[in-house]
């Protein structure tokens, strides 16, 4: 438990020398010296422990023109830059700590005090050789005693300099050399939240279910996402394999402590957020084009930084493919509803049964006074097989995005008795369970690689299933077997696993002659989904890429026209709720600086995530700490006989007592990332 | 208690200081200790509250953790190693301490609870005195003075020592959430809460966060003079405000009633509201009715009971008489009990004969 320093490997020369301007084309010999898990870099020393670090290269640069000189964080330090004033950065780092700490407990709050207090001291000139002891023995204590990972880690940074440079701060105490202040850039985060698409406060947001105060909770979450209920739901949940408690036991069930305090806040959430907004004086109006996920958030944001703004939506309800895609059983359309109801509460429109490219196009909207316009219409074509008998359209044949939206519009269907799902994702299981929910006898999975490469949900394979739907891992569809007018069956060859392809999964070759058929009178491949390219005429007026998605600016996410920006699904492709979710919250951003300032940048918020991510890349990230609270509470399920049959919801909320249990093991990771920059 | 756990009742063994003991699943390690009469010592912990865990003061270590963790949060294990009073724990504790008292004034014989402080004691056992501090030399934490939620209770920041227990308790007890902590690092306080979400939480005024508080932050803003622990005594009683029957000790210096402190047990279980915890004052006032008063000629003079009732029944007989029991109106306080609220109207439906009865928590 005791510190013990030692002697400094290498004192660096006295600052305010010619600063070594980096390129970035130079290679990691630039790092004059850094710690990081307690392990030394030095050039030339540790020369094994090297190749982990390329990710810094990346950053050499903060913006372009302004190097970085140094970076401090949660477990150590680099110093790329010898003529970095480190006393002052200490202090600075010191002074975010206290800034941020939430001042619950004592070591925390009153330690990193006392540790701001000496090191300005220190670096004023005016400290003495006690100080120097005294910051040792609060900094250990703030490191052992305090309740969260913000206080376990912000002393890291401070404890391995005065280990290895101590001779800088002797320096200052003995010759009382003053250091002038400096301006940094700081981050604080924790792995969760860096996680999450649209860096939700997660730790937050349970910390406040901890102490019982649900508004404040909701609160938190509704600051960025506006679908809370939605996502407690659904989500993908990137937080959750991110969490650090998974290193202990398993990580927090993130998605349904959302869920349950939407949940036990929705009425009064919805509500509120109305009387929040008034347009700026300078309101620009914006069209949004697709009320799906990725376009109710952006207009929440929008209207919030107080433009005019307008939905076109193509079909007759908001939620996109959240509301057509997502079977109810899931996420209930009421839920939806109530939530996509708060851009109405804030003085937004949305127009019901507008088409792109039918009944208007991006000029019709520019001609009618829209600044801006953000092009968020999803990805509706459902894949085809590519196989024989497809081109006949038999009956019983949909594509499974068509099917789930028939299903979620109570549309009439040609619905068959023994039904054929191809695919592994998540629309392939919300494809299969619909079906039985339908009212199919038998349903089959043909996926032609294994289980344990499958894109979807493991929670939703499981559930599949237990509800019955055969899987046919390492199978493929050859042919379409049609009599009639009518699918009769599926040909299918099976498959073994050959050489690693681009993603890094084994390629799925087919075994010859091994072909046979499974008797079916339903056939619906879920094997991915494209943009309808042609809402944007003939030729596109907007630039696509290779794989007919929306050409952006990935920073800015700008199309090739000026005034108009994409996201979503119909430029990442087919991907999650979430992820089109932070792409609305990033072009609200965009469009709000270009309507402001005709230009669009990265945000401060943006820089500081590029820097973390490659030193998270270096960080070996462990637990060493046991934890407070249980094992991860189970979610209840409705029991199978009971929910194949209905599309009520399976998956059961945590009750009250669950979620504080549950919100009790949140280790609360917060993390400061501090980058000192030449300018 | 949060880690506590439906009908879990599985016994481990749990090794604390070396001695073996029989612990159940999902207890802390703090409730183990407990149990067997081991002393880790708490500031934040308190048996009505699931555990908060800031203090920091119930650190122990535990065989695997390489720092100690908090006992009044950490769920035992079986075969779980603990270590309660080591060196390095002494050590830490004392200078969490320190830090504590770098906010929390040390002018002790100025404060009511002088005698009678859980910290105090604590500075006592860890020997921490104010010499000890200098070498922090540290610039003087002052919150912004505010008002508190209530004008009832007055909130001293610097003897604060942000424990959390009020606010767990308005939360848990009171379930309002009018207070909450505000700012950060050192400058955090105690404070009103102005929003959640669109609503303002009011608070009722109910004292849960002035009982609970470990340290006198939170004192009565009318009613200074409580005085000393040592002086007082302490009467254990039913509070005379409604027909709930909470129990109260009501605390005297010589004849005079200083204070209301909870105690545990009776309906109430420990919880107060405002009128029986701040409503205390009419009890030594000058100006409280202590006999039945009769007016005559205008004056008002003191009278036996006897007397009084004697003449309240005759001139209600002859009201009766003189113009119908409908005459007459009846009133009852809400300060009577059920029962005698019940025969009360029982006496004027049945004996004066009208149902011109009401109760002035009716009204």
């Amino acid at each position: 438990m005791a510190w013990m320093p030692s002697g400094p490997p290498w004192v660096p020369r006295r600052a305010r020398q010619t600063p070594n301007r980096r390129t970035g084309e130079e290679t990691l010999a630039d790092i004059v010296f850094g710690i990081w898990d307690g392990q030394t870099v030095h050039p030339g020393k540790d020369a094994l422990w090297t190749p982990k670090l390329t990710p810094l290269q990346d950053v050499a640069e903060y913006e372009p023109g302004n190097p970085i000189q140094a970076i401090m964080g949660w477990d150590g330090f680099f110093v790329f830059d010898p003529s970095v004033d480190l006393v002052d950065m200490a202090r600075a780092y010191m002074e975010v700590v206290q800034r941020e700490s939430c001042g619950k407990c004592v070591p925390c709050r009153m330690g990193t005090r006392v540790a701001v207090d000496l090191l300005t001291r220190i670096a004023d000139g005016k400290g003495s050789e006690e100080d120097l002891h005294t910051l040792r023995r609060v900094a250990c204590l703030v490191r052992d005693a305090s309740m969260c990972e913000l206080g376990h880690t912000g002393m890291n940074g401070v404890l391995y300099l005065l280990e290895h440079y101590e001779g800088v701060f002797r320096e200052s105490i003995v010759q009382g050399v003053r250091h002038p202040r400096r301006s940094y850039h700081t981050k604080v985060t924790a792995p969760c939240i860096e996680a999450c698409p649209e860096r939700l406060d997660i730790p937050a947001y349970i910390d406040t279910i901890r102490s019982g105060r649900y508004t404040d909770s909701l609160s938190i979450i509704q600051e960025k996402n506006p679908l809370a209920s939605v996502c407690g739901r659904v989500c993908v949940r990137f937080c959750e394999f991110a969490c650090r408690r998974g290193m202990l036991d398993d990580p927090v069930n993130i998605k349904h402590l959302k869920r349950f305090v939407s949940d036990v806040e929705l009425e009064a959430a919805v509500k509120k957020q109305a009387k929040q907004v008034s347009l700026s004086p300078d309101a620009k109006r914006v069209a949004i084009i697709g009320a799906g996920p990725a376009g109710i958030t952006a207009a929440y944001h929008l209207l919030r930084k107080g433009h005019r703004v307008e939905i076109f939506e193509a079909m007759d309800e908001p939620g996109g493919m959240a509301t057509y895609g997502i079977p109810d059983y899931r996420l209930p359309r009421q839920v939806l509803r109530n939530e996509a109801q708060v851009v109405l509460e804030m003085g937004g429109r949305i127009h019901y049964n507008q088409r792109l490219g039918q009944d208007f196009t991006l000029k019709d909207l520019r001609d009618r006074g829209f600044e801006a316009i953000f092009l968020a219409v999803g990805c509706w074509v459902g894949m085809r097989l590519g196989i024989p008998g497809e081109e006949l359209e038999p009956k019983g044949y949909y594509v499974g995005v068509d099917f789930l939206r028939h299903v979620n519009r109570r549309d009439p269907l040609d619905m068959g008795t023994k039904v054929v799902v191809v695919g592994g994702g998540n629309v392939a299981m919300d494809c299969s369970r619909s079906s039985l929910r339908m009212g199919a006898n038998e349903v089959h999975l043909v996926y032609r690689r294994t289980k344990a490469e499958m894109p979807a949900d493991k929670v939703e394979i499981h559930e599949a299933e237990e509800e019955g739907v055969h899987f046919h891992f390492l199978t493929n569809p050859t042919r379409l077997l049609v009599e009639d007018g009518r699918v009769v069956g599926l040909e299918c060859i099976r498959m073994e696993l050959g050489e690693p392809d681009s993603s890094g999964r084994r390629r799925p070759v087919p075994v010859e002659g091994s072909e046979f058929v499974i008797e079916c009178d339903m056939v619906l491949p879920a094997i991915g989904q494209k943009m309808d390219v042609r809402c944007l005429g003939d030729p596109p007026v907007l630039k696509l890429t290779r794989w007919n998605t929306v050409e952006v600016n990935p920073d800015t996410l700008q199309t090739s026209m000026e005034c108009v920006f994409a996201g979503g699904d119909c430029v990442s492709g087919p991907a999650t709720l979430i992820e089109a979710m932070a792409a609305g919250f990033r072009v609200s951003h965009s469009i709000d600086q270009y309507l402001r300032h005709g230009r669009v940048e990265l945000t401060e918020e943006e820089r500081m995530s590029r820097v973390l991510r490659a030193v998270s890349a270096v960080d070996e990230d462990m637990v060493d700490r046991l934890a407070r609270g249980v094992q991860r509470i189970q979610i209840p399920t409705r029991s199978v006989q009971e929910r194949v049959d209905d599309f009520e919801e399976v998956e059961m909320g945590l009750t009250p007592e669950d979620a504080l249990l549950e919100a009790d093991r949140c280790l609360r990771c917060y993390r400061i990332l501090l980058v000192a920059t030449a300018k | 208690m949060a880690a506590t756990r439906r009908s879990e009742t599985k016994t481990i063994t749990v090794f604390m200081d070396g001695t073996r003991l029989t612990a159940r699943e999902g207890q802390t390690i703090l409730d183990v200790a407990r149990e067997h009469g081991i002393r880790i010592p708490t500031l934040c912990y308190h048996e009505k509250l699931k555990p908060i865990g800031s203090c920091r003061l119930c650190i122990v270590e535990v065989e695997g953790s390489a720092t100690p963790v908090a006992a009044c949060t950490t769920a035992v294990s079986d075969g779980m190693m603990v270590r309660t009073h080591t060196p390095e724990l002494v050590e830490l504790r004392r200078e969490t301490l320190k830090l504590i008292f770098l906010k929390h004034p040390m002018n002790c014989p100025a404060c009511e609870i002088n005698g009678n402080c859980q910290l105090q004691d604590l500075a006592h056992e860890y020997d921490i005195n104010h010499l000890d501090l200098h070498t922090y030399n540290i610039r003087p934490v002052e919150p912004e003075p505010e008002p508190y939620a209530t004008p009832l209770i007055q909130y001293h920041p610097r003897r604060c020592i942000l424990c959390g227990r009020c606010v767990q308790a308005c939360v848990e007890i009171t379930e309002v959430g009018a207070i909450n902590f505000k700012g950060r690092g050192a400058l955090t306080r105690i404070a009103p809460v102005e929003r959640m979400g669109a609503i303002k939480p009011q608070c009722v005024s109910c004292g849960e966060c002035m009982a609970i508080c470990p340290v006198n932050a939170l004192t009565e803003a009318l009613g200074k003079k409580r005085g000393k622990a040592w002086e007082t005594r302490k009467v254990k009683t039913t509070c005379t405000y409604c027909g709930c029957g909470c129990q109260l000790e009501l605390n005297a210096v010589g004849d005079t009633v200083t204070g209301v402190t909870p105690t545990e047990g009776g309906v109430n279980r420990g919880a107060l509201c405002s009128k029986g915890r701040f409503g205390y004052d009419f009890i030594n006032h000058p100006d409280r009715l202590k006999t039945p008063l009769i007016r005559e000629n205008g004056t008002w003079r003191e009278a036996n009971w006897d007397e009084a009732l004697a003449l309240v029944a005759e001139r209600l007989a002859d009201i009766r008489s003189e113009s119908g029991a409908d005459a007459i109106g009846a009133l009852a306080s809400a300060r009577c009990t059920n029962e005698e609220n019940y025969l009360f109207q029982k006496f004027v439906r049945g004996v004066l004969g009208t149902n011109n009865v009401d109760h002035c928590a009716r009204l």
